[in-house]
């Protein structure tokens, strides 16, 4: 991450609606300092989390190594800053109909 | 063998007619078919079914575990804890270890097995859920069932096509009988709308094809029956055996008084003609409860709407029983709801012995005029009846039959 920026401390959208969404955790649990794991988000429903974000923004990460203890806030800057580093391979809506 | 008396002391129901028993009932027995269009079926041979709707099963399931559970899983999950409510029980604060669960799955998760391989082979392996395995595999309803509620006791998954809820009441049955549990969450659960299965479905012959409303086509033991309509939903019921019942206070709805089972070993969709090898999973279920054909009092049939299914089984219910007991065939209403079927029809059961009523089959003003059975047709009949039977006749010829009587 960019260290001669100022930490936002906004939480990436496509976070908040996947967390709230697929998820189902509450809107008011969802702080800037939230971490996975104080959401209890387990292994599995963080690698989820991650194929989610890896289809919609195209953004790949290892789960276990950038999400698992990371708060939401290092995790939106991670991803604002992987997706304005690059073009972002194109977004694949991902089916939510099982 | 002298067997302890097994009670029916909880019961949970999701079905395209309602998200409870309740709504359930009230929707079979107003006696009018829920099969509708179905959007995501658009560009199939068969697009319409009957299905669970106007839930969110995610929220209603709840955070942070529906997104590894198919939706057959959700079903089931759903079903169970108002079973386990309506049982009066709080896994908060049983012995999980002397709690069974007992859930069967015909199609199991074939719809996510479906939605993964097509990731896989449009967008490649990343694309693909980590908890592709979990939505696919039968035994998933059972352990998730028993995760939520701390059940350690045994679990498992019968599959026996479209017997596989009887099939699971009936091994439940045997367990508490053995005193391998002291109580048993047992039922079925399915849900394969989606385009490959109703593809098969329509390709096999066994469906109804597009012939104007959707909600006019399964039409069980009529003389013009033109095949199934597809169901989807779950069916659950705590069992205990009838003492511990009565020991904490529980008032059954019914008691399951006897199983039978059989297999025609003949054709994998056809049922043997003669019918005589369902007719044996009958009476064994007679010979189990120890009942005479003529105290059965209504016949649950399985009633698909195909014309061999209900040719044989009328011929095979005016032989069985030849006192012409009130028939009725939920699949009217409801679908087919495949290995889901035996246990929701199960349960209906169990609520006509309950309310002393019959619903109507769906569609039908008077059966083929060849049929000599006394079927319930155009509104819910009013019955005094004790002892019941469902019938429930797989693909595969796998036949169950299970007998449940007033408390």
């Amino acid at each position: 991450m960019r260290g001669n920026t100022v930490k936002s401390q906004t939480i990436h959208p496509k976070i908040t609606e996947v967390l709230t969404e697929t998820f189902k955790v509450p809107a008011a649990e969802i702080l800037p300092e939230s971490t996975m794991d104080s959401l209890e988000m387990d292994s599995l429903a963080v690698a989820e989390f991650a194929v989610i974000i890896k289809e919609t923004l195209g953004v790949a990460a290892d789960s276990e190594k950038l999400y698992k203890d990371a708060t939401l806030t290092d995790i939106s800057a991670f991803i604002d800053a992987a997706v304005g580093g690059e073009a972002a391979g194109s977004a694949v809506p991902v089916s939510n109909t099982r | 063998m002298n067997r302890p008396a097994i009670a029916v002391t909880g019961l949970g129901m999701i079905t395209p007619a309602g998200h409870t028993t309740d709504t359930t009932w009230d929707g079979v027995c107003r006696g009018e078919s829920f099969a509708r269009t179905v959007p995501e079926l658009h560009g199939c041979a068969v697009d319409f079914a009957c299905t669970v709707s106007g839930i969110d099963l995610d929220e209603a399931v709840g955070g942070r575990t529906a997104f590894r559970m198919g939706r057959y899983v959700k079903f089931a999950v759903l079903a169970a804890r108002e079973a386990v409510a309506d049982a009066g029980l709080d896994p908060a604060h049983w012995d999980g270890a002397r709690v069974a669960v007992v859930v069967g799955t015909s199609s199991g998760g074939s719809a996510g097995l479906t939605e993964q391989a097509v990731a896989l082979e449009r967008r490649g392996p990343e694309a693909t859920s980590p908890s592709g395995i979990l939505l696919t595999i039968p035994s998933m309803p059972a352990a998730e069932i028993a995760i939520q509620m701390k059940a350690t006791g045994p679990s498992l998954a019968p599959c026996t096509a479209c017997s596989s809820g009887v099939t699971a009441l009936s091994v439940a049955r045997d367990m508490l009988a053995l005193g391998q549990c002291d109580i048993a969450i047992a039922g079925a659960t399915e849900s394969i709308v989606f385009p490959v299965a109703m593809t098969g479905f329509a390709r096999s012959g066994a469906a109804a094809l597009r012939d104007g409303d959707p909600a006019r086509l399964c039409r069980p033991f009529a003389a013009d029956r033109a095949g199934l309509v597809m169901g989807e939903g779950a069916a659950i019921m705590v069992l205990e055996r009838a003492e511990d019942a009565r020991a904490r206070g529980a008032a059954p709805r019914a008691l399951l008084a006897g199983t039978g089972a059989t297999t025609d070993a003949h054709h994998p969709t056809s049922p043997h003609p003669s019918g005589a090898v369902a007719e044996a999973a009958v009476d064994a279920a007679l010979a189990d409860a120890g009942w005479r054909a003529e105290e059965v009092g209504h016949v649950n049939a399985h009633g698909t709407s195909t014309p061999l299914n209900d040719a044989t089984e009328a011929a095979l219910i005016g032989r069985a029983y030849p006192h012409r007991p009130p028939v009725t065939a939920p699949k009217g209403v409801l679908g087919h709801c495949m290995g889901a079927a035996g246990a929701i029809e199960a349960g209906l059961t169990v609520l006509t012995l309950q309310h002393g009523i019959v619903p109507p089959i769906a569609n039908l003003d008077a059966p083929d005029p060849g049929f000599a059975i006394d079927c319930v047709t155009k509104a819910p009949r009013e019955v005094s009846v004790r002892r019941a039977v469902s019938h429930s006749f797989g693909f595969g010829g796998q036949n169950a039959v299970i007998a449940l009587q007033a408390p």
